[in-house]
């Protein structure tokens, strides 16, 4: 009886390893390109992101060093090249990369981008871009990494990340959601600097030219605003385009083969400053 | 999964120089059949055509060469919208195999597919883009598929039209997945495997 027992447990055994390869065999089985599901470990990144950088918290006082980067869509060699340099960084908490990490909008694209990403020794966290937008990939994003607009506070420093991919939407006036934006620049909830960070620069022709007016104007009377961090245009740039003391910083694409790392840490009047390295990979 | 792939896709490809000599089933001679009269239904699962998909399906050429048209459906909790898809896919099968009196074993079937997708979130409305903004569709895939199938032979009709059963799988790709596949300049980024797609479906003469 009991080798009977044993015998059937064995089967049981076997049935759900052949089992196992078979729902495996599930991401083959694809719906549709547009189809997102996928295995659980690579949906909601951005708060399994959130949580790891929540485990490793910043002292209050002390100085933040993050890489910035954007534009991953389709330089898969390049994601795994600027994962092998990032993770030589001494000293930086986390990752931001300003959207598009797919080209064609598709749940496998995102997928092959954050098998990579993973495997930093780092959280990041990413922006929607227009490319995410494609399609369905708006679904697909929200279900591999998550929301659209959201914010956090890392340390000193409110990280507030907007959705400004007005074309995407044909121009409906509500994006990017300048309501919502307003009300993450006012309420600092405890933090001594702010960093916004979206995909589509305000002077950019896909973004909605009719908001442009609000949204800039939103962060120049933000009380701490550092800086806007941006990609789209796959290069690096910075300056004051609206010339009201707002800094605008353009990532290069991973393509580039190079990343920013930026510093940042408040003066002796408890405003922020900010220092810019650029790596090349 | 991977592991299964290349044994099944190599022995598909093995079996074929050695048993070429079978002509494939000749199809029912005695009574024609207007034009327009499909040959088969199909029901099919996953392959990027549908969670189920459809349709009818014709053959020509002394049932070397088949054309399908599928409509498929995938709900909205599995792509963020529900969509409908519509796809026609030629089929070329060299040979045939018979096992038997009962059963016939295609290992090859294989050909291209045109896709395309009703429904989608962000469905380009009129003047939304510029010309060229993007290069490719959103809507429309184009893509090749590579399978086999066993048929079981039910006894013909009366009127000496095959009956056949058959269930296949097709290992496929897309326009959109090539193109992310030969744009990494080393190949090593991207495996064979992540592009693939896998459908499975059964097929029924009547």
């Amino acid at each position: 009886m009991a080798s009977f027992s044993t015998f059937s447990s064995w089967r049981r055994l076997s049935l759900a390893a052949a089992a196992t390869v078979l729902f495996s065999g599930c991401e083959l089985l694809e719906f549709s390109p547009n189809d997102f599901r996928g295995p659980e470990d690579l949906t909601n990144l951005t708060q399994k992101n959130l949580d790891k950088l929540a485990a490793k918290p910043l002292p209050p006082g002390d100085t933040l060093r993050f890489v910035f980067t954007g534009d991953s869509q389709r330089f898969y060699n390049e994601v795994e090249a600027l994962v092998a340099s990032v993770n030589q960084q001494p000293g930086v908490s986390l990752m931001v990369v300003a959207g598009d990490i797919s080209d064609f909008g598709l749940a496998r694209e995102m997928r092959w981008v954050a098998e990579r990403l993973n495997r930093l020794t780092i959280p990041y966290l990413t922006v929607i871009g227009n490319h995410d937008q494609v399609g369905n990939g708006r679904a697909s994003y929200e279900q591999i990494y998550g929301p659209l607009n959201y914010s956090f506070v890392y340390g000193d420093t409110k990280f507030i990340f907007v959705d400004t991919n007005s074309r995407e939407y044909n121009f409906n006036g509500r994006i990017p959601d300048v309501p919502w934006l307003q009300g993450q620049m006012q309420d600092l909830q405890g933090a001594r600097r702010q960093v916004v960070m979206s995909h589509v620069p305000p002077q950019d022709g896909d973004f909605d030219q009719n908001l442009t007016p609000a949204y800039t104007r939103t962060l120049a009377e933000a009380p701490k605003l550092a800086f806007e961090l941006n990609g789209h245009r796959h290069s690096y740039s910075i300056g004051e385009p609206f010339e009201d003391g707002v800094t605008y910083i353009n990532s290069a694409s991973f393509e580039r083969n190079e990343y920013l790392i930026v510093t940042l840490w408040n003066d002796a009047n408890d405003e922020p400053q900010f220092r810019l390295k650029k790596v090349s990979f | 999964m991977r592991h299964l792939l290349f044994p099944l896709l190599g022995l598909s490809l093995l079996a074929g120089p050695a048993l070429a000599q079978t002509a494939p089933d000749t199809p029912d001679a005695v009574a024609p059949r207007p034009w327009f009269r499909p040959r088969h239904l199909i029901l099919q699962t996953a392959g990027g055509m549908g969670m189920v998909a459809g349709g009818v399906g014709y053959s020509f050429w002394r049932d070397r060469t088949e054309a399908d048209v599928l409509v498929g459906y995938v709900p909205k909790k599995h792509a963020g919208s529900a969509l409908s898809i519509a796809t026609l896919k030629l089929l070329y099968t060299p040979y045939s195999v018979p096992l038997g009196e009962k059963l016939t074993l295609r290992p090859l079937t294989f050909g291209p597919y045109v896709s395309y997708t009703h429904g989608t979130i962000n469905d380009e409305e009129r003047g939304q883009y510029t010309k060229g903004y993007y290069w490719f569709s959103t809507d429309t895939r184009v893509g090749v598929v590579l399978g086999g199938r066993l048929s079981y032979n039910r006894p013909t009709s009366a009127a000496g039209r095959s009956h056949r059963v058959s269930a296949y799988y097709e290992l496929g790709t897309n326009d959109l997945y090539v193109v992310s596949y030969f744009s990494n300049s080393n190949f090593r980024s991207l495996s064979p495997v992540d592009i693939l797609t896998l459908g499975l479906g059964i097929k029924a003469e009547f």
